[in-house]
């Protein structure tokens, strides 16, 4: 949280720190010196593939490239080029970025393990090629003769000097990750890897923010490569090896995912282990192997991981963050109730179609909303109301037709951009992260107001302001949706209090239009009768509301206007009351031939 | 060309059953098994041994060797697969290569790192014909691999058990409800893998020698395979696999199959080098990933909605 | 400044061959890995050599594993080079893992003691590197010279692994060849994980030369000849010395080796000299199986190191210098330094009758580099 790191966790992120530095002052012969310089090294590769794989959430096996990578540009041109560290260092990481950007392009669209499989491919390619290419890259051999670094002239040498050098990049990489992933931009990453969906619905590009980590990635790959290539003085293809992402990988795993100190302590514990196990002999591998899947079943978050969840949670001073930007602009949300609401339809939807392997689910549907209206959907389970939501929201395209928001054609533009012209969206299995409070889950969906960005990350001061004004604006939203006490975390809450909580989220985004799916479900009567007061509320604020839902008594008394879907087509429409009546309704949720519904 | 066909006929079939075991922990589990080579590896060493305590042919071996796989494979289930199956997919992955590094490792312990000899199939003869040279090893592969091809889709389709492994390995949350052990589903299927592995392992080994670092080739190769093939598909898998077979095998003789292609395309002789077509298999893995992730057989990707 | 140090390290001396005194020998060598094979060869003959060679000291050959990193060499110097009483340290034979110790041996002045082949490592200016094995720049020459000059070869095709190993052999084989007015008509890089050789042979073929040379290792050399035979193509075989490594040489039949010769370091076999039936029969004693030219020339190199410390010269700075200086009557050769560290300018080449996995000696080329 903002500015209120608890006094435990200082004393830790002290202990810890001098704990580092007292290191190679303790083990300081020069063999440990050396194997403290290669565990700084490996914990900046690592450092940086916890961006893509930690932080995004996705399995990329390309880290070993970016370091290999760099580990030749540097041994290129140090060696054919005498060239000094103040000019390879820089290209090292500028070419690795070259190519994380080169293979970014085509391969982050692919889901999981696909994506997994296409890095592991592209870096099987270039160890191939790095090992045939023997004229550029010495083949199999390697280019040896890496000198020390040298920088401007003066050179770093083996020992405390070049360890000097290492550990200070790594200060400076783990302070510039600190910096990008402590703020809002590291809590709608948080929101990305939990759950896409979720992210896009709330102004996110999700592509945009995974190739920016990516290429994070592939620079710090590519520091470490080349600090590797002057440590050992040869840049050889076993560094792009599939051994070398293992090891990254292994060390990401055992330390942490995403938190700083787990970087480091996974690269210092890998690449110390096999020294420490040496006395097995020839077994110590198989022993380094038990204990890692040990570590998996029993701290899948690592060990940093562990060590956050025994110290005891911070307590957060959000009164104060939020005074501290009282007054500013973006803290309120926007009163609309001079808008009245008007006939004129704000969200139109014209005779979209959809299919899906051979099944229409789609067929022809048109509906209008209007400001201020509360449009009911109902229509038997299948019927197409969540495609219909889907196709709005940007999240599938349909096949034919158009949808116009406030008379602009919206058809087939992306999720996150609909999100952020105005359209949001409650979801049928309350999509909350969990793990994030009830503060952040709302707070985040103010990123693009506050035009979050990773050069905003980069410059945002120790109280990142854009974070207070998205907490400011967030809690006056919960409070007026009767939330209190919004350092909770989601994952207990209860059901109605979730609910409430993803209504306050989607009001964040500043909609014109709010499409809910089932918000009545898991509610009891009384729980059913706020929230529809609540609706009723958002509405008279001009927004439009649609609502799909299965409980009539719910809907009868809050819906201005119904519509029913059955089998991807409109098969009626019109006041409440009517709708209940229709025949043609009544067969769809009952089958030919049945009395009419009791109307209440 | 003949010589040409059966070589890569032989070496398909034996990727085929290393691609089919894969298949068949992915779809149970949803995770990639990366010990899967290793598991070959283990097969072609087996072979080794009980073939040093029975002299005889290997496919009078073959029983033994499935079920002493199978022990095997139920082993990788229990270390690596069991105590994870709630954590996130990329923990089977590091586990899998654990367990491979094990493996890898406890072979070269006991064994050392000399490669072996395993039995061969049926015998070392070959007859010719004309200018090829079809040894009856290569027979023997296609047809065994052919029955246990064949033996694998009847206990999958016609056989109650096979049912359920399917079953269980496509929604395993009905299939609980439904009363059936899921559990003990999944480590069948860990152990049916491990033994078709193993059988691979023995062909292969018969042909080109056991040595303990033989597994990561072949995981990688299975993995190629499969996502050619169609990712979860097994007819897909084996097409996959003599894919790739095709690749190692006929691409680089493409030069002195045909010299006129020598003359007309600048610098052949490097395209079409051995490692220049593993490159190219790579690059078309990569082709295919990008622009029919599903592969050849597999179903199409959805969208999360 | 020198003139003290001298005196105080003859003094260090005169009170080390007084004392029986402990000296170090760091073995540092893969022995598991790629590698292992070789790695292994190495550390038993290192082994072999200490038991035979060091009398009345007592030597602590401590063995590191490399495993298959660059670094692995640099960093197991890196441990144990600081200690005083070491003397030598055995390297590994992977050129790649030399490389980076290269700087290190110079920093803590430690003679490096390898079998490895790669012509770069001696290459870099450095005192301390020993060579106790013919490179490559010796043996393929040998290997060149054999097919053109004794048996009369012009065209040639040349299958290497795509190593550090088959990549420098290669290069060093076509420039020799060119140089002995044949040409090369084919030459393939094979992948270490290749199994089916049917492609490279059929191109091979296709190419029409009257010989093959081989540059590869063990497994993947094994397989080709395997398959190579199975093909018939009447195309005669010089391999490079990976072929007569008996775990090489094992995995075929005798048949499968007719008329297939090698070149190699030094002929190992019984009859030759008393020392030499010492070294068979005792590594089989301890380590089982029959020596390789590894464990050979690994053991002649540490004997040599032994003999400088069992005549006084007890301290690394000692010993490089008699390294440097001193001509060495091994069991496979007569050592002697060019100025580079490359001790062994000897090649042999050996040829399979058909009749047994061992090969007979067939030509010996001394001190073969200087002719050329």
């Amino acid at each position: 949280m903002v500015g209120a790191i608890s006094f435990r966790r200082i004393s830790m992120m002290a202990a810890g720190i001098a704990a580092l530095v007292a290191w190679p002052f303790v083990f300081s012969t020069p063999f440990d010196l050396r194997m403290y310089g290669i565990a700084g090294i490996f914990a900046i590769m690592v450092l940086g593939y916890q961006f893509i794989f930690g932080h995004a959430g996705a399995l990329a096996l390309s880290q070993g490239a970016f370091f290999g990578l760099g580990a030749y540009v540097t041994g290129l041109m140090a060696v054919n080029w005498g060239a000094e560290f103040a000019i390879t260092f820089p290209m090292s990481i500028v070419l690795a970025v070259a190519l994380a950007a080169l293979i970014a392009l085509p391969v982050l669209r692919l889901s999981s393990h696909y994506f997994a499989l296409a890095t592991l491919g592209i870096g099987q390619v270039i160890a191939l090629i790095a090992i045939e290419w023997v004229s550029l890259t010495g083949g199999a051999n390697g280019l040896a003769g890496v000198p020390l670094p040298s920088i401007f002239g003066f050179t770093v040498a083996r020992g405390w000097p070049l360890l000097i050098l290492i550990w200070g990049f790594v200060a400076i990489g783990a302070l510039l990750s600190w910096q990008i992933m402590r703020g809002f931009y590291g809590k709608a990453c948080h929101v990305m890897r939990e759950d896409e969906v979720v992210a896009r619905s709330l102004g996110i590009d999700i592509d945009r923010m995974r190739f920016t980590m990516l290429l994070l990635s592939g620079a710090y790959g590519g520091a470490a490569g080349a600090l590797y290539a002057h440590a050992i003085r040869i840049a050889s293809p076993e560094a792009l090896e599939f051994k070398t992402m293992l090891a990254c990988l292994t060390m990401v795993v055992v330390g942490g995912r995403t938190r700083i100190g787990g970087a480091i302590l996974g690269a210092i514990l890998i690449v110390h282990l096999p020294e420490w196990f040496r006395f097995f002999d020839r077994a110590y591998l198989i022993f380094n192997s038990a204990i890692l899947i040990a570590l998996l079943a029993v701290a899948p978050e690592g060990i940093a991981g562990v060590i956050a969840r025994l110290l005891p949670r911070p307590p957060s001073s959000h009164a104060k963050v939020i005074e501290s930007v009282r007054g500013e602009e973006g803290t309120l949300p926007e009163r609309r109730g001079l808008l009245l609401p008007s006939v004129t339809p704000i969200l139109e939807v014209r005779n979209i179609v959809k299919t899906f392997g051979g099944v229409r689910a789609l067929d022809d549907i048109s509906i209008k909303l209007r400001r201020g209206a509360i449009t009911a959907v109902i229509g038997p389970n299948g019927s197409g109301k969540t495609t219909l939501v889907n196709c709005i929201t940007g999240v599938d395209t349909p096949d034919s037709g158009r949808i116009l928001l406030a008379d602009v054609d919206i058809t087939g533009i992306r999720a996150h951009d609909v999100s952020s012209r105005g359209i949001a969206r409650t979801f049928q299995n309350l999509r909350l992260i969990d793990d994030l409070s009830i503060l952040d889950n709302v707070a985040v969906a103010r990123f693009r107001a506050e035009h979050v960005t990773l050069r905003q990350a980069l410059g945002s001061s120790i109280q990142d302001k854009a974070q207070a004004r998205a907490y400011a604006h967030a809690q006056h939203l919960l409070h007026r949706l009767g939330v209190e006490d919004v350092d909770r975390l989601c994952g207990s809450l209860p059901y109605g209090v979730k609910r409430r909580v993803e209504i306050a989220r989607a009001l964040a985004l500043d909609p014109m239009v709010i499409l809910l799916d089932e918000p009545a479900a898991g509610l009891n009567e009384s729980e059913q009768n706020d929230l529809a007061g609540r609706l009723q509320d958002i509405a008279a604020d001009g927004i439009a509301l649609l609502i799909i839902d299965h409980n009539m008594p719910f809907l009868q008394s809050l819906a201005t206007y119904m519509i029913c879907i059955d089998h991807g087509r409109l098969i009626a429409e019109g006041r409440p009351r009517e709708i209940y009546q229709n025949p043609a309704v009544l067969e769809a949720y009952l089958g030919p031939r049945s009395a009419p519904l009791a109307a209440e | 060309m003949l010589q040409l066909t059966i070589n890569t006929l032989a070496l398909g079939a034996a990727y085929a059953l290393v691609a089919m075991g894969f298949v068949l922990i992915l779809n149970a589990t949803n995770a990639v098994n990366f010990a899967h080579g290793a598991l070959v590896m283990l097969g072609s060493y087996i072979a080794f041994t009980i073939g040093s305590l029975l002299p005889v042919v290997g496919l009078l071996l073959l029983p033994l060797l499935l079920i002493a796989a199978a022990i095997v494979g139920l082993l990788l289930y229990f270390i690596a697969y069991l105590p994870l199956k709630d954590k996130p997919v990329t923990s089977v992955f590091i586990s899998t290569i654990s367990a491979g590094v094990i493996f890898e490792n406890a072979v070269l312990l006991i064994y050392g790192p000399e490669p072996r000899i395993t039995p061969p199939v049926i015998g070392t003869s070959a007859f010719k014909i004309g200018d090829t040279v079809i040894s009856e090893q290569s027979l023997a592969v296609i047809a065994a691999a052919a029955v246990l091809i064949v033996g694998q889709q009847l206990l999958f389709t016609r056989t109650r058990l096979g049912k359920q492994l399917r079953a269980a390995a496509q929604d395993p949350d009905i299939a609980a409800a439904c009363g059936m052990n899921v559990g003990l589903m999944v480590a069948l299927t860990f152990a049916i893998a491990a033994a078709l592995a193993a059988a691979a392992g023995m062909f292969l080994s018969a042909t080109y020698y056991a040595s303990p670092t033989d597994g990561a080739n072949y995981t990688m190769k299975a993995y190629i395979a499969v996502t050619i093939g169609g990712w979860g598909s097994i007819p897909g898998a084996v097409i996959g696999a003599l894919l790739v077979a095709l690749f190692e095998v006929v691409i680089p003789s493409l030069p002195a199959l045909f010299p006129a292609l020598m003359q007309a395309v600048p610098h052949a002789a490097d395209l079409f080098t051995m490692t220049a077509s593993t490159i190219a298999l790579f690059i078309a893995f990569l082709i295919v990933l990008l622009f029919r992730p599903q592969g050849l057989f597999g179903e199409t990707i959805k969208r999360r909605a | 400044m020198r003139a003290s140090l001298a005196s105080i390290s003859l003094l260090a001396a005169l009170c080390g061959a007084a004392n029986a005194q402990t000296v170090k020998l760091p073995i540092i060598v893969p022995i598991t890995g790629p590698i292992a094979l070789e790695g292994t060869s190495q550390r038993n003959g290192a082994l072999l050599a200490i038991a035979h060679g060091a009398q009345s000291l007592k030597v602590e050959g401590e063995v590191l594993d490399t495993a298959g990193a660059p670094e692995g060499g640099a960093n197991a110097l890196e441990r144990s080079a600081g200690n005083k009483s070491v003397v030598a340290a055995v390297a590994p034979m992977f050129g790649t893992q030399v490389l980076p110790m290269i700087p290190l041996a110079n920093e803590y002045k430690v003679p490096l003691i390898t079998t490895a082949g790669t012509g770069a490592i001696t290459e870099k200016g450095s005192r301390y590197v020993y060579r106790f094995f013919p490179s490559d720049i010796v043996t393929k020459l040998a290997q060149a010279k054999y097919v053109t000059e004794v048996m009369g070869k012009k065209r040639a095709a040349i299958l290497y692994n795509a190593t550090a190993y088959g990549q420098s052999g290669h290069q060093h084989l076509t420039d020799y060849l060119k140089a002995q007015g044949a040409e090369v008509v084919y030459a393939d890089a094979i992948e270490l994980s290749t199994k089916d050789m049917t492609p490279v042979l059929a191109k091979a073929k296709a190419a029409n030369p009257d010989i093959i040379l081989l540059q590869m290792h063990t497994a993947s050399m094994a397989l080709l000849l395997k398959q190579l035979a199975q093909a018939n193509l009447g195309i005669p075989v010089v391999a490079n010395t990976m072929l007569t490594m008996p775990s090489t040489a094992g995995l075929l039949e005798p048949s499968e080796l007719k008329g297939i010769c090698a070149e190699t370091s030094a002929w190992i076999g019984k009859g030759v000299s008393p020392e030499l039936d010492k070294f068979v029969d005792d590594y089989g004693a301890k380590f089982g199986g029959v020596p390789d030219f590894f464990a050979l020339q690994q053991y002649d190199g540490v004997m040599m190191v032994l003999k400088a410390v069992n005549s006084g010269a007890t301290t690394a700075d000692a010993v490089q210098k008699y390294l440097a200086d001193n001509e060495y009557k091994g069991v496979a050769m007569s050592y002697r330094s060019d100025g580079k560290g490359n001790m062994a300018h000897s090649a042999a080449i050996v040829c399979f009758d058909g009749t047994t996995r061992s090969p007979k000696l067939v030509k010996r080329y001394d001190a073969i580099a200087s002719a050329k």
